[in-house]
Parts: C-alpha cells; structure tokens; sequence
C-alpha cells in the first residue's frame, strides 16, 4: 500500500513539466512571503480574497491561451473576445434583455470565433500568429460597433437594479463559503479543462499536435478539429472573463480586455508551458497567474506605480523562460557528454 | 510464402509537374520480406505512401487481403491492416512509448483515458518483442534506434499484416540492426508481409525473400533475391553499368597538412592525435557513438575543446568558433544534411552564398550579385548539381543533390582540409559514386580529405589510411588496402576494461 503511494507520488514528481510547475509554486511563496514581510497587510484574510478574486481573470485567460500553446498555436484574439463579450452582454442587459440571454448571445459570438480560429489554422494552415491578428481586429472591432462606438450605460438602468446586483453579485461582488463567487467560477473552469486536458482522448490528441503534427495527422488523430476545440477552449475562456470584468464595471467597456492576449500568454510561460508546444501542465498556468497576480498587488500593497509593476513582470517572464532553457541545455550537455 | 495479400496494379501518380508513378504494379505475400528497390527519386516512398493511405492514387486498383480500395485515409489503412515506419521517424516525442502507440486510438472508459490498461498491453507487445523499454518512458529521451522499436511495435499494436520499413537501418548501429533482422524474422515467421526499403544493398541478403525493382517512377522487375546478383540489381535499379561502386584514384602522398594533437573534448573525443597528407583520403571508422561526429565538430570548433592543439601546414591555429576554421581553410559538411549542413527553406543559392558572405560582399556589407552568380554556377557546374535554377529550394533537391550543395559551399573557399561526416547516408548508388569522384578530385587537387564513414565497404574501397574509433579514443590505424573488415571491427569493439575495484 505504502509502496504504491510513493510510486504515486514519484510518478507525479516524474510528470513531464512538474519541474516548471514546483519551480514556479515556490517563486510564488517566495514572492508572497517576501512582499508580506515588506507589508503585514499583504497577509491579511481580506487581501486574500483579494488577491484570489483577482487573480480568476487571469487564470481563465491563461488556461485558454494554454491550450494553444500546448499545441503550438496562439491566440492573439482572446483580449478582443473579452472585450467583444463584456460589450454584447452590457449592451443587451442595458436595453433590458434577460440577462442569460444576453450571455447566450455573447458566448455564441466568441464560439462562433473560435470555429473561424481553429478553421483558417486547422483547416487552412494560416500562421496562427496572423490568422488570430486578424479576428483579434474584427472582434474589437464588434466591441466597438456594438454600441456605436460608446461604452455602454449601467447594466441596471436596463435590467433593473435588483437583476443588475445579482448579475454583478454572481460573477464579481458575491461570495460563496467566504470566496469571492469570481475564484470559483475561475476555479471550476479551470478543474474542468484541466480534466479535458490531462484525462481525455481530446487532451491527448493536443498534446500530440503540439507535439508532432505530423506523426499525429498520421496516427489518424483529426488534426482539424483538434486545432478548433482548442481554440473554442479559449473563446470560451475569454467570453466568461468578459462577464466577469461587465460585472465588475456593471457596465460594458470598449477597451474591456485589452491586452489580456498576452497576459495569457505571461501565466502560461511562467507556469512552464513551451511555446514551441508539446509540453506544459495547466497548473503551471494557475501558477503563473497567480505569480502574475501577487506581484501586482503586493507592489500595489507597496506603493509602487504601474511602470514599475510592467517593468518586474516583464523581467519575471523572461527570467522564468531562460532558467527553463539553461535548466535544458544542461541536460542536453549531459547527455551529449555521456 | 504464403498467398497474395497486397497486389496494386497499373498505379499512377503524378503531382504538379511530375509523373512520380507511371503503371507501377507491386505484389506482397505474407510471410515474406519483399525488398523495393531504387534510386531516390524512383518513386519506391511514393508507392508505399498509396498503399498506407498517406497519398491518393491517380489510377490503377489496389488489392488488399483480397478487398480492392479505391483510396484509402491513414485510419482506413490502419483498419485494412497496413503499418508504415516512416524513415523520418514519426513520433511524438514529449508524448510517452505508451502514448505514442495508441495515439488516435486511445482506450476510453467514457470520456476518460484509460492509461494504466494502454501502459500494460504496450508493455505485453514490446514484451512479446523483447523490446526492453519501460512504456512510460518519454520517447523524445529513447534513442533513434529504440524509437524505431516503438514503431514497430505500434504497428503490431494495430494488428498490422502488411509492414512497410522505409529505410529502418540508415542510423542503427550494426548490434541494433542486428535486433531489428530477429524482430523481422518473428513477424515474418508470424505471416506478416513486410516490404523493406533501403539504400545498403549488403544487408539484404540477410533478410530479403524477393526483390522488386523501379526506376524513374516506373516498375522494372521483380524476382526472387537469391536468383539475382548484386550486379544484375544495381544495373537494373541505375539502368546502366556502373563500372566501379568504388571509384579509387592512385595519388602521391605528399607532404602533411593538417595535424591535431591531444585534442580533448567531453567524454567522446579523448586524446585524439592523427594526422592528414596531402593526396590521401584518411577514413574514420568505427560504431555508432564512438566519438568520430564529436571529434569533427570539436576541430571545426562547434563544441567546445578541453584541450589540443591543431597544426595547419605546421602553424597552430586556434579555432574556437566554426568561423575560426573556416578562415583557416577547415571545412565540414556534416552528418546530417537537412538539420546541419543546409538552410532547407532558402534557395541552392542562398545556401551556397552563405558561408562566403565575407568573398562577396563590398566593404558596407552589399551583396555583388554577379560575383554570387558566378560562385553558384561554377558550384553547379563543377559539382554537376542537378537542378533547372538556383533558385529552388534546398528542401526540394533529392539527397545526393543536396549534399553536393552542402560541399558546394566550401569549394569557393580554396580550403585546405575538408572533413566529410556519413556524406552518403541515405543517398543512392548513383549519387555516392559521384559523391566518391568529387572526394578524388579533392583529393588530386592536394586537399587533406577525412571522410567520416559508418559502411565498411566504402571505407574500404575509398579511403588510403583509415583510422578507427572506440569509446572517444583512436584505437587502430591502417592502410586501407592491407585490413579487412574484421580487423577494423576489432578495432572498433576495444572498449577500454572498465576497472574493477
């Protein structure tokens, strides 16, 4: 019994990418314990919360952009579909539609998205880099047109105050067993890809993509639609942070999500996911977002200005990659040596 | 041999431009091993592509197991009972051996993959095998050779009949080429067919029931291996004589050029000391991983040296980046020719330019395309590079081509020493002998030549002087025309006694 838990244990140890993932948890404990020692506040039970809640957006957003990197793809539109997502939604709610419906409409606009993402990099082997580019213009583009080019006025003034503060409750203001309602929205999503990713034939068939296409197109894996699940995975990803951030605001901002591609992009890499694909665990994402997300605030919780948060984040992300990259080469040198 | 299993006939096949199969008819019985013959370009990979469902035919019809198939998806071919081990090994590397082998088809219990079961019937096949690979292992960290198990034990995983090897041996060592022919030997002995493409004509006889022969897109003949000889083969695969597989020239030996002494690189280039004279070709031989590939990178100064020296014309040279060697006229066209030796997606003109930037540029850095002109045709024409323009993609030349391209480079140069590692690995008989004249005529011009080289018989019958490599360290030297094969095999098994303490 006893030696079957430790082959267990072990062989969790021996995942492939569980180095990135511990290294990455430690510098976490590292940061938050550093920024508490500088700050008591940083410690506190509400800060916490804080620090959990606001960290959701970025883990939903990591997670989506995850997928693609993990299949050696990317998604430059996911910062556009929350924009896109948080403007449909306020709009319909502030002319008084129901608000599932109105989220129903803002889902099947980022689904319909996705499709077209994972169709021109699946099925017409454009560049990931400038296929995404190119709906990430036409999807800020919508969330401009939505309103004519206005943001939009309060959810409330069109739902009503009552479904607006539990609209607003539900995805941000709300807690449920003493955690913001956001954390386990974000939470939930995450336990649900994470499962799609490491346990199912879908998940598999990611890995191997990312991997080698080739061998994947010719071990019968459908490389076509495996390529839009992906993406649909982010569009999903990105339309829920969209609600979260309509709801934050309680109204629908045009600039909502600016950015966030990248974002993503940062969690993941910290986490340990290759860019390059075929390698990386989602909990390096919800590690790397919430390195991300613990940084801001305690340099918030330290007084330092925005320029200086950028300036550490960026610096952050490079570190991480290049201690991944000696971390290989010495293995390389190893075995060459052998 | 047992009855009919794959019989394609009158196959046709054309991509833009070119006729690659025209009314090519192959035949398959279980439990033999069918050999397909050819030169590159034959169109032996694009016929076993149709039959495993990777390309779509033009016409003919396509028997298998006694259902004819219009066309067939890679999936479909899986299900007719049709396995294809690509010669560019296909695999996932981050993914594990078990993982890779039920790719596309993995074991579900609903929506959840059922790992531990996929990990045990992996582990029973390669069992079955005696393939010593733990299934959880990542297959980017197995060597090629395993990796090549993996796929074979893939195939068998889909209860394949009909095995195509493309070109299994082109990077196994003799020991592990030796474990590939017993695992042949089992599946054949099993009723599987197996069709077997490869270039080293010598290691048919060990395995090959029957041979079919094209050329140029067409079938030629077939017939059974031990009613042909080589000779018959050669001339029927090159359609015309070739007079001397190896070509040798008889040159004075004239005074040293090159030297390297004590040079010490990581644990696979110990204490290497040699020389190379003027009019000879010095041959390396040895096993796989004996340390020859590191020995010619650490002088040409790609990996780092730990210590030696290196004399050009009796002055020392520091090379310490390979711009160092090239200056001093030390040239490398290396192992592997798609990875190292080219930039496959820039032109044969691009390619040749780029390590004589420095001969065709002015003062700010400008490019003269006329003297680049110049260089590209003389390279075309000295090198007889076979090809409509300069301007085709390195990607697209066949392999013999290519590594004329990768030679091409180095000739403007007027370089003193040039070091050739496996040049004709995976080229055909044709393109080696040409690949042999160009080393002679280097050779008569007084350019030290060291020829890297894994197939005996070339080593043999080209190089003047081989030296032979064991474990990192020179273990034997001599004369080409005075050993034998066992000698220098001898040779190269003279591992160090390991000390027992």
């Amino acid at each position: 019994m006893n030696e079957k838990k430790q082959s267990t244990v072990k062989r969790l140890l021996n995942t492939r990418g569980m180095g990135a993932v511990i290294t990455a948890f430690a510098g976490l404990i590292i940061i938050y314990v550093a920024f508490g020692l500088i700050d008591r506040n940083v410690f506190s039970g509400q800060n916490f919360m804080n620090l959990l809640r606001s960290m959701s957006k970025y883990l939903l957003i990591g997670v989506g952009q995850s997928y693609l990197l993990i299949t050696g793809n990317i998604d430059l539109s996911i910062g556009s579909m929350v924009g896109m997502s948080a403007m449909i939604s306020a709009t319909m709610m502030a002319m008084g539609v129901n608000p599932v419906l109105a989220m129903a409409v803002a889902m099947a606009c980022c689904l319909l998205c996705g499709v077209v993402n994972g169709f021109l990099v699946g099925e017409f082997k454009l560049p990931p880099f400038i296929a995404t580019l190119g709906t990430m213009f036409v999807t800020r583009g919508v969330a401009y047109m939505v309103n004519n080019n206005r943001n939009t006025d309060a959810i409330a003034t069109g739902i009503g105050k009552e479904a607006g503060d539990s609209f607003q409750n539900f995805f941000y203001y709300g807690k449920t067993l003493g955690v913001y309602n956001t954390f386990w929205i974000a939470l939930l999503l995450f336990l649900a890809f994470f499962f799609l990713l490491s346990k199912t034939r879908t998940g598999r068939h990611i890995y191997a993509i990312g991997s080698n296409v080739d061998a994947a197109k010719l071990s019968g894996v459908n490389v076509v639609s495996t390529t839009i699940k992906a993406y649909l995975v982010s569009a999903i990803c990105a339309c829920v942070v969209g609600f979260i951030l309509c709801a934050q605001a309680g109204m629908g901002n045009m600039e909502a999500g600016n950015m966030y591609e990248m974002y993503g992009v940062a969690a993941g890499v910290i986490g340990g996911i290759s860019p390059l694909g075929g390698t990386g665990l989602l909990l390096g994402t919800f590690a790397g977002a919430a390195v991300w997300q613990t940084l801001e605030n305690g340099l918030n919780m330290i007084g330092a200005q925005v320029g200086i948060q950028r300036l550490v984040i960026g610096i952050i992300v490079v570190f991480s990659v290049l201690l991944d990259v000696v971390v290989r080469s010495g293995n390389f040198g190893k075995k060459a040596g052998k | 041999m047992g009855e009919v299993i794959v019989s394609m006939k009158n196959i046709v096949k054309t991509f833009p431009g070119v006729k690659a199969l025209d009314n090519v008819n192959f035949e398959l019985r279980s439990g033999e091993v069918m050999a397909l013959l050819g030169e590159n370009g034959a169109g032996k990979s694009t016929l076993m592509k149709i039959l495993s469902g990777v390309y779509t035919k033009d016409g003919g019809t396509m028997t298998i197991f006694g259902k004819e198939y219009d066309n067939l998806t890679p999936k479909q071919a899986q299900a007719a009972g049709v396995a294809i081990i690509h010669q560019e090994l296909n695999m996932c590397r981050h993914l594990s051996v078990a993982e890779n082998m039920f790719l596309g088809r993995e074991k579900v219990k609903g929506i959840v993959l059922k790992n531990s079961e996929m990990e045990a019937e992996a582990a029973g096949i390669l069992g079955d095998l005696k393939i010593d690979i733990d299934p959880r292992q990542m297959v980017g960290d197995l060597p090629v050779s395993k990796q090549q198990m993996v796929e074979i034990a893939k195939a068998l995983s889909i209860h394949a009949k009909v095995l195509i090897m493309d070109e299994p041996t082109s990077s196994l060592t003799a020991k592990e080429i030796d474990e590939l022919f017993r695992i042949i030997r089992k599946l054949k002995a099993d009723g599987c067919g197996i069709v077997y493409i490869s270039h080293r004509l010598e290691e048919l006889q060990a395995i090959v029931d029957r041979v079919t022969i094209m050329r140029d897109g067409q079938y030629i003949t077939d017939g059974i291996f031990k009613e042909m000889t080589m000779d018959q083969i050669i001339a029927n695969m090159v359609g015309r004589e070739i007079k001397e597989q190896f070509p040798r020239v008889s040159c004075e030996k004239g005074k040293k050029i090159f030297e390297v002494k004590n040079l010490n690189a990581g644990k696979l280039v110990r204490n290497i000391n040699f020389s190379l004279y003027e009019g000879e070709i010095v041959g390396f031989a040895g096993l796989m991983g004996a340390g020859r590939t590191e020995t010619t990178r650490a002088i040409f100064g790609v990996d780092p040296k730990t210590g030696g020296q290196i004399f050009l014309d009796g002055n020392e040279v520091k090379i310490n980046c390979p711009m160092d060697a090239i200056k001093a006229g030390i040239v490398l066209a290396p192992e592997d020719r798609k990875k190292d030796g080219l930039c496959t997606k820039l032109s044969i003109r691009h390619n040749l330019a780029l390590p004589n930037l420095d001969l065709l540029c002015n003062k700010l850095g400008v490019i003269s395309s006329s003297k680049e002109d110049k260089l590209c045709e003389d390279a075309v024409k000295n090198l007889m590079i076979k090809t409509p323009t300069v301007e085709v993609n390195a990607a697209n030349l066949s392999g013999g081509n290519q590594q004329k391209v990768v030679v091409g480079k180095w000739l403007a140069r007027n370089s003193r020493v040039v070091i050739f590692d496996e040049p004709t690995r995976g080229i055909d008989v044709g393109a080696k002998v040409e690949i042999y004249n160009l080393m002679n005529k280097l050779k008569q011009e007084g350019i030290a030549v060291m020829f890297v080289s894994s197939e005996m018989p070339e080593v043999l019958g080209i190089a003047d002087r081989v030296i032979i490599m064991c474990d990192g360290r020179i273990t034997g030297e001599v004369m080409a025309r005075e050993t034998t094969q066992n000698e220098i095999l001898r040779y190269a098994t003279e591992f160090e006694k390991k000390q027992v303490s």
